[in-house]
């Protein structure tokens, strides 16, 4: 079960003024985003125009994921905060621990091709809920399991502090509040107050966890983990009569193909590294990273002073996935069988006066 | 001046141009006859060349400062002496990479790069300067790789001259006297900037430069009054054609710049120099001589296969070209820029009225001179600046013209300016044409209004107004027409890629009150097939449903500016009323099975018969488009450059 080091719950307790505040949000905005490259990885790895039920799936999780580090950000900064996106530190090393010990030492994540092991014992994990209900795969019942420290308590540790101590008008620049025509309005707004603040960690966790007696969020969508565990059993999360659950995994199959004619077969946590100097496929991973690092440097100056920026950036994410669907797409030089993987390293733009 | 004006920077490394090339054949456009395999790669109109899954990006890669020259001449390559040198070189941070694009699979040979960005900053990503590179086409294409380009498969190079815009400053120039001095050299709030490309990659090499190339980039100050897309500078063209076949010279367009107040001369060679590989290397070890044409010596000879002679008496020598053989660190270091310092008073005097030459020692006629090259006749040199036009039906644009003589206004110039005739349709031909029939351009005739003659004024300045006419659908399957608009000065000039004005002229379309997928289908299909790295991996074009899908994206991307990097389409090919038709659309998408429109318009026919013979321009955009795609036979390997003449 996913455990945070409970130091970082205790920070949030123990503080007592909002500046203490300010290295767990960065902490949190940096846990939001080290999800994205894994699932990104495995979404990439399958070969388009299949699994598209699979692709739909982690495609709107790594959507709401961009939106809790935009949240997040907002809380920084609403805070008083300064959010920091692109320094070297900030990309965790793959595969290895997630920020703030997420899930105990032993919990490594690594960039891998799609599995149903990859979903079952790293995505369902890192999305697990406090209290996970247990569904039916079919339509008998199943006992319920014991509850677990998770990211949520640290989320609600966070909001907790912010309730007792914060004044209604939150402290920092309304300048700095970054919102897009790519999510509603009453999912990124403008954090300005105490009670945006509270509501906005309500909707980081309902959407990751769901709520303690439902898989649905505020919005009605299944939170992560239901919608990692359909991919799982391979069917949908619907509407069950069965009481007391109201929901089985009984709906629609999906159609999932992790043959070598559905998932690219990536080498795991490939690195630039392992790539032959003088090669292609170093080539086009050093465009990727570039077009990673030009992100997260774009997402830096949103976050600090050009939130109208936002939409720029929009069309760096669209280089990156382009230049990591052909890299999955690449043979991996030297290594029969394999394919090149995304890596996600940091790398200055300076890189290339060192090799 | 120009780019070649000092304090200006030199800078080297590689491009990265991901370029698409299923659109590379026009017969790809017509959606009836498409096929799948014309998404694979491979040569050969039946499949999708050599880049199918082009996705447009241009970037700069490995760059980094190399030379600095200041004012007083002096050449600074050390970073002791000030700190811009051999930092690093790079394209935007924080926005999308810029574009790479043609303007038609008709007009290949003006590939613009467009939203490119350009940053200079430390190896802590400090910034010392960043611009934007107002779009530019590319030019004075030339013959690069006399060793042929097989490993590479592209021989020939080619300069994008333009203006940085939207200029940055780091916070601590004051720490480089170059960027002060140029800073405060320059005006309007731009810089010049050339590009030289070459050694440009088609071929999967084993040394995984796919899509990599060569590039040489000055930037220098730039001055209120000048083009933005060319050098306001003086020309060099070559007159001796590699080989009896070949219709390329070598050294075939040079710029210089006599900077007559510090007794100064810079000669370009940074996009002719021949170089015997894709890195740049130079094999020839023959003395090159820079003289100038002694009063009464004008030069009027055309490029020819044949060495002219030329006699001591008949020019005064400058100085020996001093590039360094048996490397490529004359290109990749000094940017085989030529600068003469310290010019003695008479040789300044005569090249204010004299042409200036590109001389060999001959070794067959001991005591005289091979001529290479040699300056415009007269010293003349009138040049369309914005010289690449996208019109829609009803809209009239202007293009700038600039008349020079011995680098200065040239006031009063006549120039005279006339459209190419009319092209023949290909038929359809299982060997030569195999998919369908290739219709002709520059009709109907009547399609584009103009002058026919411009005066410049006294400041050597002269605009001519091009107006798109109505025209309905006269290559059938591919949208509007591409005209040419030849100009000349009355005096006949080697001019390498020509002197001419290319125009993508629309066609007429009205944009529906409600429309239907009917009235989208054709032109979102046709994306689908000519660029498949959308279907494949964002949204297949062809499928409105998915369209639905990812409508908002779409419609932000469909609502960009055209110099956005993130309009679409990329290939900013389409016209406004077509693009507004599919934000209505996709506003509210009906769809409806599609039909083909019976249109209500007749359609411009081509009344050039077959068999019609071209224009020597006609002739030599032929060939180019052939080199650019890969599929001209390769060249002789020439290893004995200039020894024998």
């Amino acid at each position: 079960m996913l455990k945070i080091d409970s130091k970082y719950v205790q920070m949030a307790q123990s503080a007592t003024e909002l500046c203490e505040l300010h290295f767990l949000v960065q902490k949190a905005i940096e846990l939001e985003h080290s999800t994205i490259p894994p699932y990104l990885t495995a979404m990439y790895s399958l070969i388009p125009r299949t699994n598209i039920g699979v692709r739909t799936i982690i495609h709107s999780i790594v959507v709401e994921e961009m939106l809790h580090m935009t949240i997040s950000a907002n809380i920084l900064n609403a805070l008083g905060g300064k959010p920091k996106i692109n320094t070297p530190d900030f990309v965790p090393e793959y595969p290895g621990n997630l920020p703030m010990g997420i899930g105990g030492s032993g919990f490594i994540v690594g960039l891998e091709m799609y599995s149903k092991d990859l979903v079952k014992n790293i995505f369902m994990e890192i999305e697990e809920p406090e209290t996970p209900i247990i569904y039916p795969t079919t339509l008998m019942a199943k006992a319920t399991l014991p509850t677990f420290s998770t990211i949520g308590i640290f989320y609600k540790a966070i909001q907790a502090k912010i309730e007792e101590i914060a004044p209604d008008t939150l402290p920092g620049d309304p300048a700095l509040q970054v919102t897009s025509n790519f999510f509603a309005s009453n999912l990124l707004y403008p954090i300005l107050t105490k009670e945006d603040a509270i509501n906005a960690i309500n909707i980081i966790i309902d959407q990751g966890e769901g709520t303690d007696d439902s898989p649905l969020d505020e919005e009605g969508e299944l939170a992560h983990y239901y919608r990692f565990e359909e991919l799982y059993y391979g069917r949908k999360l619907v509407k069950s009569p069965l009481p007391p659950y109201g929901y089985s995994f009984t709906g629609a199959s999906i159609a999932i193909d992790t043959s070598l004619t559905g998932v690219y077969p990536l080498f795991p946590n490939t690195k630039t590294a392992m790539l032959p100097d003088g090669s292609e496929a170093k080539n086009r991973m050093n465009e990727f990273n570039s077009s990673y690092y030009s992100l997260l440097a774009g997402l830096h100056d949103v976050f600090n002073g050009k939130p109208n920026d936002l939409d720029k950036n929009i069309g760096t994410m669209y280089d990156i996935k382009l230049a990591a669907e052909k890299l999955c797409a690449m043979p991996f030089p030297d290594k029969e069988g394999y394919h090149v993987g995304p890596s996600f390293e940091y790398v200055s733009p300076t890189a290339f006066l060192l090799s | 001046m120009s780019y070649l004006h000092s304090p200006r920077l030199v800078f080297s490394g590689d491009f990265l141009s991901d370029v698409s090339t299923v659109n590379n054949d026009v017969t790809h456009y017509n959606n009836e006859t498409f096929t799948s395999n014309f998404q694979q790669y491979g040569t050969g109109s039946t499949n999708g060349w050599w880049n199918p899954e082009g996705g447009a990006v241009f970037n700069f890669k490995n760059c980094i400062v190399q030379q600095l020259t200041m004012p007083d001449g002096t050449s600074v390559t050390d970073a002791s002496s000030d700190i811009i040198v051999g930092q690093i070189v790079a394209g935007s941070e924080g926005r999308p990479t810029g574009k790479m694009l043609d303007l038609d699979p008709d007009a290949q040979m003006v590939s613009a790069l467009w939203c490119v960005q350009i940053r200079i900053c430390t190896p802590d990503n400090e910034l010392l300067l960043k611009g934007d590179i107002d779009p530019t086409c590319f030019r004075d294409m030339q013959l690069r790789q006399l060793a042929g380009g097989n490993v590479n498969g592209q021989p020939y190079g080619a300069c994008w001259t333009s203006v940085l815009t939207n200029l940055v400053w780091g916070e601590n120039i004051e720490a480089s006297p170059f960027l002060s001095q140029l800073k405060s050299a320059t005006q309007g709030n731009k810089l010049s900037i050339n590009l030289n490309a070459f050694g440009y990659y088609y071929n999967h090499a084993p040394d995984g430069r796919f899509s990599l190339g060569k590039i040489i980039g000055t930037i220098g100050p730039w001055f209120e009054g000048e083009p933005i897309n060319f050098a306001a500078c003086r020309r060099l063209y070559g007159v001796l054609n590699v080989s009896a076949k070949s219709q390329s010279q070598y050294f075939a367009i040079n710029n210089f710049l006599l900077e007559e107040n510090s007794n100064r001369l810079s000669i370009d060679f940074g996009n002719s120099f021949p170089i015997s590989d894709s890195l740049g290397t130079i094999s020839a070890t023959q003395t090159l001589i820079v003289g100038v044409a002694n009063t009464n010596n004008a030069f009027l000879n055309n490029a020819s296969p044949t060495p002219t002679l030329v006699d001591a008496s008949q020019f005064t020598e400058i100085g020996i070209v001093s590039y360094i053989s048996g490397s490529n660190q004359w290109l990749s270091q000094l940017g085989g820029i030529q600068t003469f310092n310290n010019l003695p008073d008479n040789i300044v005097e005569a090249l204010k009225n004299n042409q200036l030459l590109l001389l060999t020692p001959s070794i067959t006629d001991v005591g005289q001179y091979v001529l290479l090259g040699r300056e415009t006749i007269d010293g003349v040199y009138v040049r369309a600046d914005n010289f690449v036009q996208r019109i829609d039906c009803d809209q009239t644009v202007t293009v700038d013209f600039y008349s020079y003589q011995w680098g200065n206004i040239l006031p009063n110039a006549t120039i005279n300016v006339k459209l190419e005739r009319a092209t023949s349709n290909i038929p359809l031909d299982p060997i030569s044409n195999p998919i369908c029939e290739i219709y002709g351009n520059n009709f109907p005739q009547d399609g584009i209004t103009f002058q026919t003659t411009i005066q410049t004024n006294s400041d050597g300045f002269g605009q001519l107004e091009i107006t798109g006419n109505e025209i309905n659908s006269p290559r059938v399957y591919v949208d509007g027409q591409v005209y040419t608009l030849d100009y000349d000065n009355s005096v006949d000039e080697p001019l390498g890629d020509g002197s001419n004005v290319v125009i993508h002229l629309r066609d007429y379309f009205e944009v529906p009150e409600n429309p239907t997928w009917s009235d989208i289908s054709a032109i979102m299909i046709q994306y689908a097939n000519l660029y498949p790295i959308m279907s494949k991996y964002l949204v297949n074009l062809a499928n409105p449903n998915d369209l639905i899908m990812k409508k908002d994206i779409l419609k932000f991307a469909f609502s960009r500016d055209i110099h956005d990097t993130m309009h679409m389409p990329v290939t900013r090919d389409l016209s406004d009323a077509k693009r507004t038709t599919i934000l209505k659309w996709l506003d509210n998408p009906i769809i409806d099975v599609p039909s083909l429109k019976s249109t209500e318009k007749q359609r411009n026919q081509n009344t050039v018969s077959l068999g019609t013979p071209l224009t020597n321009n006609q002739l030599k955009y032929k060939e180019a488009v052939k080199a650019k795609n890969g599929s001209m036979p390769p060249l002789p390997s020439i290893t004995n450059l200039f020894e024998n003449l």
